[in-house]
C-alpha cells in the first residue's frame, strides 16, 4: 500500500521522533556512550533451500554455480576460526558480546553455544540459518512458524529464551515486529535508524544498529578497506562522543567473525575498539543490558 | 551422496592438538602463482560463461591474461628467484603445451604443480562422473609427461567442481583440494576412499579478487604483512598455513611488482618460518597429524 501523504511514519510500528526533541538519555554511571558488540554466527547452507530467499550471498568469489565449495566454506571459517579470534579481542577489552545465533548453528555447534556463554555473551535469536530470510513474501503462518520454531529451538539449545532477535540479512516482511512482540522478545536489532534506542509498539523495543559499522556491508558489499573501516568506527565514536554532553548515545556493531576474524583483520579491530574503550564513559554492554536500563530509565 | 558440510568434520581451531611443523616454524607458507591460459574461442559448456563481456573473442580480456605469460610472468619470476621461492604453481595444465619456456623456468627451478584444470575457461560444474574421472587420468598422465612428477592436489579451475570432486580426487590418488577457504590448517576431507585434505589457498590474500576492483598493491602488501605478523603470533603455539595467491597478469604489471617483494622481504626477514609447498605440507600433515585430527574432531559431532 502507498503511503498516505500526512505527518509521522508510514507504518504503524513506531512513532517519528527527531533525536533533537527527546529528553536526555542517561547510562549507568553517566556513561556518556553505550556500545552494544554483535557477532553474527549464521550457518551458510550448502544449497539455497527451495522458496527461501537470500538478500546477499556474500563470500568466496561471489555467487558462483553450484557447488560452490569457495563460497559455502569461506563462511564456514568464522565457526571454525574467526570466532576464537573476535571474542579474544573483546575479552581483551572488556566487552561482553551479544551473539545473533542461527538454529542451525545451535544445532550443529553445540561446542560455540557453549563457549559463548561461558564467554557471557548474550545468545540472540537469528532465524534458522544464513541463508534464509524473512522476506514480505512469507505468509503470516509462515512467517509465525518461522519466528515461534527459531525461538523454541534457541530455547532448547541455550537453555534461555532469547530476549532480542537480529533477522537474517536484516529480513522482514510489514508484520515482523508485531510477530516478534507476540512471539515474547522483548527487543529487535534489525532497525538502522537511531544512535538511541526507541519504543516500538506493544512494548517492543528497538535497539538499532549502526548500518556501516556493519562489516558485512561495509567491507564485503561496499568494499572499503579494513584500515578504512577501523577508521571510521573511531570518527563514528569520536563524533558521537561529543554529542554525547547532551544525551547519551548508541553506538551498535554487527560483526561477522568469517570477515572481521580473518587474520589480517582482525588487529584493526583491536586498535578500532581500543581506541573507543580507551576513553572514560563508555559502557560496554549486551543488548539486554541496553534495553532493559532504558525501558527502566526513561529519557527525561 | 555425502554432501557438505558431511565433508568436513567440525573442529574449533583452539581445541585442536597442536601442530609442529618439521623443524618448529610457526607458520607454514607456500606461494601459489597462477600460471593460466584462457582459451581464445572456448566452447561454453554448463552454467558459467568465461566471457561474459561480449561474444567471443573477447579480445580485452583475453589478451589482459596472456599479458601475465608474455610479460607478468618472467617480472614475477625475478623477485620470487630475488627471495629463492620455490613455488607451488596453480597451473592450467595446457600451459606446459602452449608455452614450453615457462614450462622450462618452472621445472629448472624445481616448483611443485597443483593442477587449475586445463584450461582456465574449461570449469568442472558439468562434468558427469565419467567425464571427471577421465578428466583427473589426463591431468596426473600431463604433469608426470611434462615435469616428471606426480600431480597430487587441485584447486579446481577456475575454482569449480562437483559434489563427487573429493571423492573423484582421492580415488585418483590426489591428497590435497585447496578450494576450501575455511581454516587456517589442514583439515581432513571425508571421501569415500583414499585421504584427501584442504590445504590453505587464500581468496582473501589473492590479487584476483582484489585488483579486480577498487584495491590496489599497496593494500595487499599491507593485508599479506599483517595476515603474516597475526599467524606467526598464533604458531607459536600450534602452526599455522599462509598462502599468498599471485596471477603473473595482475602482480607482474610495473606498477605492482615492488608491492610483491616488501610483501616477501618482511616474511622471509623472520625465522621460524617454513617456505614450502602445499606438496610438502600434505605430506607432512597427512603423515603426522591426519588420523589424530579425524579422531580428535569426533567429539564435535552432533
Amino acid at each position: 500500500m502507498a503511503s498516505e501523504r500526512r505527518e509521522g511514519m508510514d507504518h504503524p510500528h513506531h512513532a517519528w521522533s527527531p533525536i533533537t526533541t527527546r529528553g536526555k538519555l542517561s547510562w549507568p554511571n553517566n556513561a556518556k556512550i553505550a556500545l552494544c558488540v554483535i557477532i553474527t554466527l549464521e550457518h551458510t547452507e550448502w544449497e539455497q533451500l527451495e522458496g527461501s530467499y537470500s538478500a546477499d550471498q556474500a563470500g568466496g568469489l561471489g555467487v558462483r554455480p553450484f557447488p560452490d565449495y569457495p563460497r559455502f566454506s569461506h563462511r564456514e571459517y568464522g565457526h571454525r576460526v574467526g570466532i576464537f579470534r573476535v571474542l579474544d579481542t573483546l575479552e581483551r577489552l572488556g566487552i561482553k558480546a551479544t551473539v545473533a545465533m542461527d538454529t542451525q548453528t545451535a544445532e550443529g555447534y553445540p561446542f560455540l553455544v557453549k563457549h559463548c556463554q561461558d564467554r557471557g555473551c548474550e545468545i540472540i535469536a537469528h532465524g534458522v540459518s544464513g541463508s534464509q530470510m524473512i522476506t514480505g513474501n512469507m505468509s503470516v503462518e509462515e512467517e509465525t512458524v518461522f519466528i515461534r520454531s527459531s525461538r523454541d529451538k534457541m530455547q532448547a539449545a541455550t537453555g534461555n529464551v532469547p530476549r532480542g532477535w537480529h533477522g537474517t540479512d536484516y529480513g522482514e516482511s510489514n508484520r515482523t515486529p508485531d510477530l516478534l512482540r507476540q512471539a515474547g522478545f522483548d527487543y529487535v536489532t534489525d532497525w538502522v535508524n537511531d544512535e538511541q534506542p526507541y519504543p516500538m509498539r506493544d512494548g517492543l523495543t528497538a535497539l538499532p544498529t549502526m548500518l556501516e559499522m556493519d562489516d558485512l556491508f561495509t567491507l564485503s558489499q561496499r568494499r572499503v578497506t579494513i584500515d578504512r573501516f577501523a577508521q571510521s568506527v573511531t570518527d563514528a565514536f569520536d563524533t558521537m562522543y561529543r554529542e554525547s554532553d547532551t544525551s547519551g548515545r548508541l553506538l551498535t556493531m554487527n560483526l561477522h567473525p568469517w570477515l572481521i576474524g580473518q587474520p589480517f583483520r582482525i588487529g584493526y579491530l583491536e586498535e578500532a575498539l581500543g581506541h573507543i574503550m580507551g576513553h572514560d564513559g563508555v559502557w560496554a554492554a549486551t543488548g539486554s543490558e541496553i534495553v532493559d536500563w532504558f525501558n527502566n530509565n526513561p529519557p527525561a | 551422496m555425502s554432501l557438505p558440510p558431511h565433508r568436513v568434520d567440525y573442529s574449533p581451531i583452539i581445541e585442536r592438538p597442536p601442530i609442529k611443523w618439521p623443524n618448529g616454524e610457526r607458520v607454514a607458507l607456500w606461494i601459489a602463482p597462477n600460471v593460466e591460459h584462457y582459451e581464445y574461442m572456448p566452447i561454453k559448456h554448463g552454467p558459467r560463461d568465461p566471457w561474459p563481456r561480449t561474444p567471443y573473442p573477447d579480445v580485452q580480456q583475453y589478451s589482459y591474461r596472456d599479458y601475465g605469460n608474455r610479460v607478468g610472468f618472467w617480472r614475477m619470476l625475478e623477485v620470487l628467484d630475488q627471495y629463492k621461492i620455490r613455488s607451488c604453481v596453480s597451473l592450467n595444465l595446457a600451459v606446459l603445451e602452449h608455452f614450453p619456456e615457462i614450462r622450462d623456468a618452472m621445472v629448472e627451478r624445481d616448483w611443485d604443480y597443483m593442477t587449475h584444470g586445463i584450461y582456465n575457461t574449461r570449469y568442472l560444474y558439468a562434468y558427469t562422473e565419467a567425464e571427471e574421472r577421465e578428466f583427473y587420468r589426463d591431468n596426473i598422465e600431463t604433469v608426470l609427461k611434462h615435469t616428471g612428477k606426480k600431480l597430487n592436489g587441485m584447486l579446481g579451475p577456475a575454482i569449480s567442481g562437483t559434489v563427487r570432486t573429493p571423492d573423484l580426487m582421492a580415488e585418483s590418488g590426489l591428497t590435497y583440494h585447496t578450494d576450501w577457504m575455511h581454516d587456517d590448517q589442514p583439515v581432513p576431507i571425508n571421501v569415500e576412499s583414499g585421504k584427501l585434505i584442504s590445504v590453505p589457498y587464500s581468496i582473501e590474500l589473492n590479487d584476483s579478487p582484489l585488483f579486480r576492483v577498487n584495491y590496489e598493491a599497496d593494500y595487499f602488501a599491507e593485508i599479506c604483512k599483517r595476515q603474516f605478523d597475526q599467524l606467526y603470533k598464533e604458531g607459536a603455539e600450534s602452526g599455522r598455513v599462509m598462502c599468498i595467491a599471485l596471477h603473473p597478469f595482475l602482480i607482474g604489471q610495473p606498477n605492482r611488482i615492488k608491492y610483491l617483494d616488501d610483501i616477501l622481504s618482511h616474511i622471509t626477514g623472520h625465522d621460524d618460518v617454513w617456505m614450502t609447498t602445499a606438496d610438502d605440507i600434505t605430506e607432512y600433515y597427512i603423515k603426522n597429524y591426519y588420523d589424530q585430527s579425524v579422531e580428535n574432531a569426533q567429539k564435535y559431532k552432533v
